[in-house]
């Protein structure tokens, strides 16, 4: 059966009333979590897995994944009205957006960016279901050299872009895949690091360990901080003008285009393609001197493409079972969780469940225009929630999403641990997203290693032989050299370039 | 800012030198070929070479002026807040087990929302019942997922 036939199935299961309701529920606890100033969607992901622990595997995706999304529209929100972006991706939003808030005009920019956000998601999707399965059939003729290459040239983009310190960064990346070595070994079974503590048998918990380094974490630095104050918006006229609308077409399509591509590469990061779009419309404009000062198509813009490239990520991880960032990387936890692994068997072994999911996603962004374009004031009245009852439903959830996994007092340590660890990390300017992709790739590529020297009798050679391994391993080569030695005037360019 | 950093890579690097020294404890190879050890050994030396290279080059920087008014740990008001989450949290994780969910987080609720600055005692009441009693409740009945009950019952 070809892609459309398949999708057509998935949209059958999709709005059947349950799924329905799992996406609608994602949408609305998305939105929410994300409007809450300090947590993000990988925050709001990972606190929010527990509601999901009871559902089949495909309503706790769709579920996920909604969620996902609507913390992506939540953070707009924020950057809008309180000139906090509720996620690294809106900071570009907040230029603009919370510029037309100071001028009154904060329902156009909410809408506009509910609009983009849907346009940008339904398109990037379109070309998901376009790309996915060609990608997976072609991965599907990779061996585990591939695969291990595969996982090297992602994490190494993941680091390369992760931050000014690339030693930093590297040095993340191998600390997390060394706590991805606790637990029994996946290739002997033989105990690892684990000083004959019962829990630790089966490794460290991927959801304690997010829910402290993005959950507790956050909750943390934002408990040092004043809460920002929020502008006392007119939101009755949510919809942007005709003339508003007419402005935007341009720029809500050059964001689609921006952020699916960007979305394909692993480690971008939405912040990269939102920046970008708005950088690109500025140029083509021909009154670039608005950018800034409330500027509508520069919220449209970076909004269309962080949306898309929300979507767009979902095809590195369903076809080839790479995450691209720190939220996907949870996303790809509750498919382990589930007893699922994302891949390119995926679309052969679970066909029913990936094109129900992504069906959902169309639903799910047509569920977000709808919810969002009419509750703006009711999600902005959320912003107004006091910090003291946000901070103690956010760690209720964290306390029973790592108790509840396991029933294990031990895993509710690791988050605490793992949150004071995040907090430090966070200050001291560490990346996370490298340690995070590093722990939940780390059992995998050290089994596809492992193989790969088994097969070659312990050779490393065999990657000299595997023209399309060493493609791959040629990738992080190139970018970790040149990040390691490029000349100083590209840091001057750029810095220059954000100003 | 550097110190900091310093202090950090420099537990980072302790943290590679054990993971090696406990590698070298398991097999690097086997005669199916790479053993339990082999995976841990490499990382943990890479990691150990990344953490001395960091560490070098965090030394030789120039001292940043700002560097002494910024500070790592958490102070005034704010600090309190973290302290209070820290501890309670805990607190919590030690009690759990023999109070249960509901008394212990019913407990926890309340302090938490006064610590946070809250003083009506109908709000601290409302969060602390909710959020114990009624947490439970949902995910128990609803969701199906186990919280502990502790040796006293609740």
């Amino acid at each position: 059966m070809d892609s459309l036939g398949h999708l057509l199935q998935g949209f059958a299961a999709a709005l059947s009333w349950y799924y329905l309701a799992y996406a609608l529920a994602g949408c609305v606890l998305g939105t929410l979590i994300g409007v809450l100033p300090g947590l993000g969607p990988a925050a709001g992901t990972a606190i929010l897995i527990p509601l999901t622990f009871n559902l089949d595997a495909t309503g706790a995706i769709i579920m996920l994944s909604a969620i996902y999304y609507g913390a992506m529209y939540g953070g707009t929100i924020t950057s809008v009205l309180i000139n906090v972006p509720g996620e690294a991706a809106s900071v570009v939003t907040c230029i603009d957006g919370h510029a037309m808030a100071r001028q009154g005009r904060a329902g156009s920019a909410l809408g506009i960016a509910a609009i983009g956000s849907f346009v940008g998601g339904v398109l990037a999707t379109v070309a998901l279901v376009v790309v996915a399965m060609p990608l997976a059939t072609l991965a599907l003729k990779f061996g585990p050299a591939e695969f291990f290459a595969l996982m090297v040239a992602g994490l190494c983009l993941v680091v390369g872009l992760a931050g000014k310190n690339i030693v930093a960064a590297l040095l993340m990346t191998v600390i997390g895949l060394l706590f991805a070595m606790i637990g029994l070994d996946p290739v002997r079974g033989a105990p690892r690091f684990t000083f004959g503590v019962e829990e630790l048998y089966d490794g460290i918990g991927f959801v304690p360990v997010v829910m402290g380094l993005f959950g507790v974490a956050e909750l943390l630095l934002a408990a040092e901080k004043r809460q920002a104050r929020m502008i006392e918006a007119e939101l009755k006229n949510w919809m942007p003008t005709r003339q508003e609308m007419r402005d935007c077409v341009g720029p809500i399509g050059r964001g689609t285009v921006v952020g699916f591509v960007l979305g394909l590469i692993p480690g971008v990061g939405a912040i990269v393609p939102t920046f970008m779009a708005y950088v690109i419309e500025k140029r083509v404009s021909k009154t670039p001197e608005r950018f800034g000062k409330g500027a509508i198509e520069g919220v449209a813009s970076a909004e269309t493409a962080n949306n898309a490239y929300a979507n767009a990520a979902m095809v590195p991880l369903l076809a080839l079972g790479i995450p691209s960032s720190p939220t996907i990387a949870v996303l790809m936890g509750a498919f382990i969780i589930n007893g699922i692994t994302p891949g390119p068997f995926l679309f052969q072994e679970q066909p029913a469940l990936v094109w129900t999911v992504i069906a959902s996603f169309f639903v799910g962004n047509a569920l977000l225009l709808i919810l969002n374009l009419p509750l703006v004031g009711l999600w902005a009245k959320l912003l107004k929630i006091p910090f003291s009852y946000m901070c103690t439903g956010v760690l209720i959830f964290c306390v029973v999403g790592a108790y509840g996994l396991k029933q294990s007092l031990f895993d509710v340590w690791v988050m605490l641990g793992f949150g004071i660890i995040g907090y430090l990390l966070r200050k001291l300017d560490f990346p996370i997203a490298p340690a995070i992709l590093a722990l939940i790739l780390g059992p995998m590529m050290e089994k596809s290693l492992r193989t790969t020297l088994e097969i070659s009798g312990g050779s490393f050679a065999i990657f000299l032989d595997r023209p399309v391994a060493l493609a791959l391993l040629t990738i992080p080569v190139i970018v970790i050299a040149f990040l390691l030695f490029k000349p100083r005037s590209l840091d001057k360019l750029r810095e220059s370039d954000v100003d | 800012m550097r110190q900091g950093r310093l202090i950090a890579t420099g537990a980072m690097l302790a943290f590679c030198l054990f993971a090696l020294w406990q590698s070298l404890l398991l097999s690097l190879t086997d005669r199916l070929g790479p053993g339990p050890g082999f995976f841990p050994f490499w990382l943990a030396l890479i990691g150990a070479a990344l953490a001395v290279g960091l560490l070098i080059t965090t030394f030789r920087e120039p001292a940043d002026p700002a560097d002494a008014e910024t500070r790592i740990m958490p102070h005034g008001a704010g600090g309190k807040r973290w302290l209070a989450i820290v501890a309670l949290l805990a607190a919590l994780t030690m009690v759990m087990e023999f109070t249960g969910f509901r008394i212990a987080m019913l407990v926890f609720n309340a302090a938490l929302v006064i610590a946070m600055g809250e003083r009506r005692w109908w709000i601290i009441a409302v969060f602390a019942v909710l959020g114990s009693y009624g947490v439970y409740y949902v995910f128990t009945t609803w969701l199906d997922v186990l919280l502990p009950v502790g040796q006293i019952g609740f």
